[in-house]
């Protein structure tokens, strides 16, 4: 798809690779309209890079179909949309000390799993609803995964569980949403330059990086986003998930 | 890695997804270097593109060096490497006519397999003595084509699925071998594409299989092969993977 | 581990792939609870071999650490867990009549992936303070069910795969948690069986669709089929943080 003049979503756009690839789409021409639950940081953000900023809950129905009917009205139904809104809660299964707590897994299936969800099904029926597009294709989504999906790092069982679970949905959602012209393809990132990262890692991604093969480094955002881009781009490229990691495994 | 002003080299580059690669990648300032048994169609695509055309077979040892000597002579060192050269055939592992040849399946994996790794192993080491680009310490990229076929299974494929598999399974000890030197590896397992090797497919099996791909449904471009082929070389986290595309397809029993 | 002897939970055990799985644990010497959400049918099976019958939601936490304290109480901590407790829907993500409904998605990922996590959470902790019982040091394993649906996607199945794919992918991460404990954790992916879950899904003629795309053997699987798997994983010490497909060779393509 040309991105030119297309209305791009982008959960999680304030900062992170929801920023990075906010950037790219804004310099491809794209309208961009960023969702974040932080809209002081949503509204710093779009100012920087020249985008819309609208606030959102993604786990929360009501609050993704008010953030989408804004998100119309800015910049049009989006037709692009990029799901980067995560949260990642570390901590073993069960040890000495006991069980992990269940809303370990519960708060991040809310986010990750069913707030990705939430914004394909919503999104994607919105995109059903507009004029075609000429040429065969009418939207795509990207949704981000993340390598603990396929690698599965101790003390990770709750995020892998619901990023393996992203990872689960992009065929049969790609496959249901073929008959509209609608892709899907996921990206799983390895250790990136992040705040979500550096909170999870306590300290700078960089220094995480020793087992990452080449390049031995922590992704940038910047990265991330070509490879968004070059997903909206290439048409053939659907129902996949793409590592992203510098040959990283967990 | 910026594609302007590379050398790129290319196996199986005078046709099908080979080619379309080279056509991108020209178009992006690389200068290319086709490497395909048939010289003449090699040589025309090279004329049109401003490259270079070497007959070489890609299963054979010292082809491939003398071969990658050559284009180093001409065109300079290749930091892009892309291992399109592929045969394919369709025979049952067993069946009244009788057992699978084994001719048949060892030249397969001749071809796809050790092809693939004789151009990777030798392409690499040449990169290997070359200084790093960037900050990085980026030297180059190997992108190897696998198939949908090689994580799919169709019935008659157990020779190219075996192959296509086996260029999948080495991706990765390949990054971790070559990354002290800043060479990444990739893969690409390409699904329906129009190409001269598909010309091979019989139709019925054609025309019952474009419906399955989900979205779109057609066959794929070489050029949008070749587009991916550009994003890999420009990214330099993508290592170590294998990404397929091909239109959501997967090939049910 | 030799499930001669041993406390079993089988979770969504009163009917399908669960009943048979109690079945075999139990012709086995294995002291058998068989939690479901319908009682009657967990009593039923847990009467013929012997057992111990325990209503739970495994959606609902509370009552799943009631049922789990029940077990205890009754039999013991229990070191053979198997989470077959599942539930499935068939619905695209968005069509003609609007996009899938949140609730039913939130449905099909609370009993399938956060139910599995639950169970498997609670039990673990109770399983560490066991001793060990062999000198490899074993002190249980858990066997979760997940699904070819988790891995091959078929359309109209975004919750459901999602879900399935979830229990897939929490394999290995729990597999490493709980390994310094002598805890194992292995996930079963069956393809079409012959079940009740199975059937109300696709109906006789969707069921018999489905078949006819299995490579070899061509039929359902049978409920016996899984539950042999079932125990050998028990037995077999060496298999840990895996999914092993059992399908007959099926792969999902584009249904059309």
């Amino acid at each position: 798809m040309n991105l030119n003049n297309i209305s791009v979503l982008i959960t999680g756009g304030a900062s992170g690779l929801g920023a990075g690839a906010a950037k790219l789409f804004i310099d491809k021409g794209a309208k961009v309209t960023i969702f974040d639950r932080n809209l002081e940081l949503a509204q710093t953000t779009a100012t920087e890079l020249g985008c819309a900023a609208v606030q959102c809950d993604v786990a929360d129905e009501t609050s993704v179909l008010a953030a989408l009917a804004e998100a119309g009205k800015i910049n049009g139904t989006p037709r692009i949309l990029v799901n980067c809104a995560g949260i990642d809660i570390t901590g073993r299964t069960a040890t000495k000390g006991g069980p992990q707590p269940r809303e370990a897994l519960t708060q991040q299936i809310a986010v990750n799993l069913t707030g990705t969800f939430n914004i394909c099904r919503l999104g994607a029926d919105a995109i059903r609803e507009l004029d075609d597009l000429e040429g065969e294709e009418q939207g795509v989504i990207v949704n981000v995964a993340s390598i603990a999906g396929l690698d599965g790092p101790f003390g990770q069982t709750a995020y892998a569980a619901t990023k393996a679970a992203v990872i689960g949905m992009t065929l049969p959602m790609a496959r249901d949403l073929s008959a509209y012209g609608i892709r899907v393809v996921t990206i799983a990132p390895g250790v990136f330059n992040t705040p979500l990262a550096a909170s999870v890692l306590r300290g700078e991604p960089d220094d995480y990086a020793g087992g990452v093969p080449f390049p031995k480094r922590a992704g940038k955002p910047a990265e991330f986003a070509s490879i968004a881009v070059e997903i909206c781009q290439n048409p053939m490229l659907n129902g996949e998930v793409i590592r992203l990691d510098g040959a990283l495994r967990g | 890695m910026n594609v302007e002003g590379q050398v790129a080299l290319i196996t199986g580059g005078a046709s099908g997804l080979g080619a379309g690669a080279a056509r991108i990648l020209s178009q992006a300032g690389a200068k290319c270097a086709l490497l395909d048994r048939n010289l003449p169609l090699a040589t025309e695509l090279a004329e049109e593109l401003g490259g270079m055309a070497v007959e070489c077979d890609v299963s054979d040892g010292p082809a491939v060096e003398a071969a990658i000597a050559q284009v180093v002579e001409k065109l300079g060192a290749p930091r892009i490497v892309l291992n399109a050269a592929g045969i394919d055939i369709a025979v049952r592992t067993a069946s009244a006519k009788g057992p699978h040849p084994l001719d048949e399946f060892e030249r397969v994996i001749r071809v796809n397999l050790t092809g693939t790794f004789n151009v990777a192993r030798v392409a690499a080491y040449g990169m290997i003595g070359l200084d790093a680009l960037d900050d990085d310490g980026e030297r180059g990229v190997v992108i190897n084509i696998a198939s949908v076929v090689a994580q799919d299974g169709p019935v008659g494929q157990a020779a190219y699925a075996a192959s296509k598999a086996g260029v999948q399974g080495m991706t990765l000890p390949m990054a971790r071998d070559l990354a002290p030197y800043g060479i990444r590896v990739m893969t690409i397992a390409p699904g329906m594409f129009e190409t001269p090797l598909a010309a091979g497919i019989p139709q019925d099996w054609i025309d019952s299989i474009i419906p399955t791909v989900p979205f779109p449904k057609r066959w794929g471009n070489p050029l949008e092969f070749g587009a991916l082929v550009q994003q890999i070389c420009e990214n330099t986290m993508l290592n170590g993977e294998m990404i397929r595309i091909d239109g959501a397809i997967r090939m049910g029993t | 581990m030799e499930i001669n002897q041993q406390i079993a939970i089988v979770t969504g055990g009163a009917s399908g792939l669960g009943a048979d799985t109690v079945r075999a644990l139990a012709a086995k010497g294995a002291k058998v609870a068989v939690l479901d959400l319908n009682f009657e049918l967990a009593k039923a099976i847990a009467e013929e071999v012997g057992g111990l019958a325990v209503q739970v939601d495994v959606a609902d936490g509370d009552s799943v650490e009631s049922a789990l304290a029940t077990v205890k109480a009754e039999l013991g901590t229990a070191r053979i867990v198997m989470n077959v407790a599942g539930i499935g829907i068939g619905r695209k993500i968005t069509n003609k009549k609007g996009p899938h409904p949140l609730d039913s998605f939130l449905k099909v990922v609370n009993v399938n992936l956060t139910g599995t996590f639950d169970v498997c959470r609670l039990a673990s902790t109770e399983m560490i303070a066991l001793d060990p019982l062999n000198e490899d040091g074993e002190r249980g394993v858990f066997v979760n069910v997940a699904s070819i649906f988790g891995y091959d996607g078929p359309v109209g199945n975004t919750a459901y795969a999602a879900s399935k794919a979830g229990v897939i992918g929490m394999t290995l991460p729990m597999a490493r948690d709980l390994a310094p404990y002598g805890i194992r954790v292995m996930t079963i992916c069956p393809g079409v069986f012959d079940t009740p879950l199975a059937k109300a899904e696709t109906g006789q003629e969707g069921f018999d669709r489905l078949i006819a795309t299995v490579p070899f053997p061509k039929r359902g699987g049978n409920p016996q089929d899984f539950a042999k798997l079932a125990c050998h994983i028990v037995e077999n010490t060496m298999m840990n943080g895996e999914c092993i497909r059992i399908d007959g060779a099926m792969r999902m393509g584009l249904m059309i």
